[in-house]
């Protein structure tokens, strides 16, 4: 597939009201109208009624303190950010033509013309990037053992400088002005937190190792960024999705290759990944939204909700994730190649023995609309439901550690599947079909864990 | 002692593990119910004599495991003592420990296991051998068998009166060895505590003394550390596992402390070496290095894949 270069669409974007309405967690909810999911930008009054400051750890046990997590605002956010992004990158069909427009990563991002923020966020990522030549692992370490202690040298060396980073983003002038009287303070807080989220991004520097949790920080720090209109006035200008996917495109995906850079550097472990029985050993959102990628297209001219089945015409199937020289092809265009290829950079054997997961879902017959489907719902489950992953999270004013009232979005997933994922697999009242369905192998996986409250949280690994 | 039932013969469960077969559910009850009974009487610490080979952390590495035996010698020609951490992380746990439990039933004096930091319920469930156990047999209970004899293992053995070996390391409640003797062991690995620390400890050769882990659990201890727990106990050597070593193995504290890593390879991509360590009659000490045996290099790919493709073990999220 010779993917046409991205082109913007005409629509008007289809701005969700705060709260979407309650009917969206009805199965549906796409019948009637559909909402898509879309992170509010936070107010001047609302700024000036939260609280910022330094990230505070809130879970700290796998029981009641996930649960909680789950009916949160900070919970319900980042679904709905993650499902943001991820229907962006949908193609979409056209009447002009009769090729969807679709979008690939671009071949030579540098030569791409990328909005103040994104470039500015493009910046910072180069910076982080040199840090690791100021950095070099250290020789003595490079034949002992997992984890080179020369990434803790990186770290003290961001953790030095990230204050002055953050603030050449332009983060305060965002909140300048928003809060009467204490805006000082306000300014303050939000970096913090914003600072908070994207150090918590590049993996941990004691137990030397990077996951799925550490994606996460980085994911609030983008959404945090959303919130505070840090991308707004274009994404008002420009429709469809077109600013988010600068952010996937444009950030994410630069993110994801510096983190590869910095495992592959300091021979960083894996946070608690479940060894060859995992999805990945480090990365998440790469399947999730290179999976969207390659998806049936939607409508560009009226809101559609992400696919659930079907995949875009001209993709590569499945099923070639095992053919290296396919993988060869697309990972320079597509994340989930590109998560692939890594694993084939890194590991060594056959594909089905060290990936099984990623070998399995890649015999899924109903296309990548599938694929993406499943991978946004085991993302809730094996992510976001998970103690070991998200006890590190912190909250504050942007992603807030209060039960969300209105909880009725889900993030917007077409058609509110997975909504109960977490409560099902707790053996708790099934609600419609698809909990039916969850009362297999891997939901009892996760009825097991939930059983283990105060479970260990150590980092070990061997 | 009872027998196992009539119906399982140890050694036709011995040679279908050799050939990577699984044995049944019922059979893998009754030979864990087997195996409690008899780790139940051993101590906490278990002495042998020399010679024997010690295997550091095999993590589900099954072509592994058996490429140590080749390198090594079989059961029961050559006596081995296992440091533990014998599941997660790699493909064929249960394939690993069913195989080495079989052993240690067959040749109880020829084969030691001791307790390694991921023979735990919680550790299993976040590292792998939970949902290796559960998309294998279709459901929890050959995981909850499994864990429910780690309980017994035991925590440490003493070779010749004189190298003493655990899977992680050192305890600051523990100076002599007679204070592990009175650890009730039979429970699942706490989260502190002198159990804790004997499973999860790392020597940390730029200190001194004990310091706080970065692992989260149990302690980092230096070179004073080492030599006090020496000269108390009247050791020459402490052997331990629990840290990948680039060359499979590394000696610290003037020789007084090895480390002995026997996961090549690890989880597929560190292209490290593996080793294990030889103990002599009088003593000696040679470490036997290998690479990842040559069946994970097989290109399997096809027919293996299409099998697990025809057998559809979707997790259900993409149902």
């Amino acid at each position: 597939m010779e993917p046409p270069p991205p082109t913007a669409a005409t629509t008007a974007p289809a701005r969700a009201p705060p709260h979407p309405p309650s009917s969206a967690t009805s199965s549906t909810a796409t019948s009637t109208a559909v909402t898509l999911p879309r992170l509010p930008i936070l107010t001047p009054s609302q700024l000036a009624s939260c609280s910022f400051g330094p990230l505070q750890k809130r879970i700290n046990s796998g029981g009641p303190d996930v649960s909680f997590f789950l009916t949160s605002k900070a919970y319900n956010d980042l679904m709905t950010w993650i499902a943001q992004l991820n229907h962006a990158m949908v193609p979409r069909s056209s009447c002009d033509t009769k090729r969807p427009v679709t979008f690939p990563l671009p071949l030579e991002p540098n030569k791409r013309e990328w909005s103040g923020p994104v470039g500015k966020l493009r910046g910072l990522l180069g910076k982080v990037e040199g840090l690791m030549d100021e950095a070099p692992p250290v020789e003595e370490d490079k034949n002992r053992r997992f984890g080179n202690g020369g990434c803790r040298v990186w770290h003290g060396l961001m953790r030095g400088r990230i204050g002055g980073w953050i603030e050449d983003l332009g983060v305060g002038g965002m909140v300048e002005g928003g809060g009467e009287g204490d805006g000082g303070g306000i300014k303050r807080g939000v970096l913090e937190e914003i600072k908070g989220y994207f150090l918590g991004g590049w993996g941990s520097e004691s137990r030397l190792d990077y996951g799925t949790g550490h994606e996460l920080s980085f994911l609030a720090f983008l959404g945090g960024l959303w919130k505070l209109g840090y991308f707004g006035e274009e994404g008002e200008k420009r429709g469809d999705g077109e600013v988010e996917r600068e952010i996937v495109l444009g950030v994410v995906e630069p993110y994801l290759e510096v983190v590869r850079k910095l495992i592959t550097t300091y021979t960083l472990e894996p946070a608690g990944s479940h060894g060859v029985w995992g999805l990945d050993d480090h990365s998440f959102v790469p399947y999730i939204f290179g999976s969207a990628q390659f998806t049936r297209p939607i409508s560009a001219m009226k809101p559609e909700p992400t696919p659930v089945e079907g995949s875009c015409p001209g993709a590569p199937k499945p099923a070639s994730v095992t053919n290296r020289q396919t993988v060869e092809e697309y990972r320079r265009t597509n994340m989930y190649f590109g998560a692939i290829g890594f694993i084939y950079d890194v590991k060594k054997g056959p594909f089905w023995e060290h990936s099984p997961m990623l070998f399995d879902i890649s015999g899924i017959k109903d296309g990548w609309g599938k694929i993406n489907k499943g991978m946004v719902k085991m993302y809730r489950a094996e992510v976001l439901g998970k103690f070991p992953v998200v006890q590190h999270f912190g909250f504050g004013g942007l992603w807030r550690w209060e039960v969300d009232e209105e909880m009725v979005g889900e993030g917007g997933l077409g058609e509110g599947e997975g909504v109960f994922i977490w409560r099902v697999s707790r053996g708790n009242k099934v609600k419609g079909r698809e909990g039916r369905r969850r009362r297999g192998l891997w939901g009892a996986v996760v009825v097991l864990w939930g059983a283990w409250e105060g479970r260990r949280g150590a980092g070990g690994y061997a | 002692m009872p027998g196992l039932p009539s119906s399982v013969d140890l050694d036709e469960c011995i040679s279908r593990l050799y050939n990577k077969e699984l044995l049944a559910e019922s059979v893998i009850e009754a030979i864990c119910a087997k195996t409690k009974e008899l780790l139940m009487r051993e101590s906490n610490v278990v002495h042998v004599k020399a010679p024997v080979t010690v295997v550091g952390d095999i993590h589900g590495q099954f072509y592994d495991l058996i490429e140590i035996f080749r390198i090594g010698g079989f059961c029961p020609d050559t006596n081995y003592l296992f440091l533990g951490d014998y599941v997660d992380r790699g493909m064929f746990s249960v394939e690993t420990i069913s195989l080495l439990v079989c052993l240690k039933l067959r040749y109880p004096d020829r084969l030691h296991l001791i307790r390694g930091n991921h023979e735990s319920r919680g550790v299993t469930q976040s590292y792998g051998f939970y949902t290796e156990c559960s998309r294998k047999y279709g459901n929890a209970n050959v995981w909850h068998h499994f864990t429910d004899m780690f309980d017994y293992l035991t925590l440490s053995v003493v070779i010749d009166d004189r190298i003493f070996c655990v899977h992680g390391g050192l305890s600051p409640s523990i100076h002599s060895i007679d204070q592990i003797k009175i650890i009730d062991r039979f429970r699942e690995i706490p989260h502190e505590g002198p159990m804790a620390d004997l499973v999860w400890s790392d020597p940390d050769p730029e200190r001194d003394e004990f310091s706080l882990s970065p692992r989260g659990a149990g302690y980092t201890f230096g070179s004073q550390v080492v030599k006090k727990f020496l000269d108390v106990n009247r050791m020459e050597h402490i052997l331990r596992a629990h840290q990948l070593c680039q060359e499979g193995y590394q000696t610290l504290f003037d020789n007084q402390l090895s480390t002995v890593w026997s996961a090549p390879n690890y989880c597929y991509r560190c292209g490290n070496m593996a080793s294990v360590l030889e103990v002599g009659e009088n003593g000696e000490r040679m470490f036997n290095v290998f690479e990842a045996a040559p069946e994970n290099d097989q290109v399997k790919d096809m027919q293996m894949g299409q099998e697990k493709m025809e057998q559809g073990q979707l997790p259900d999220y993409f149902l």
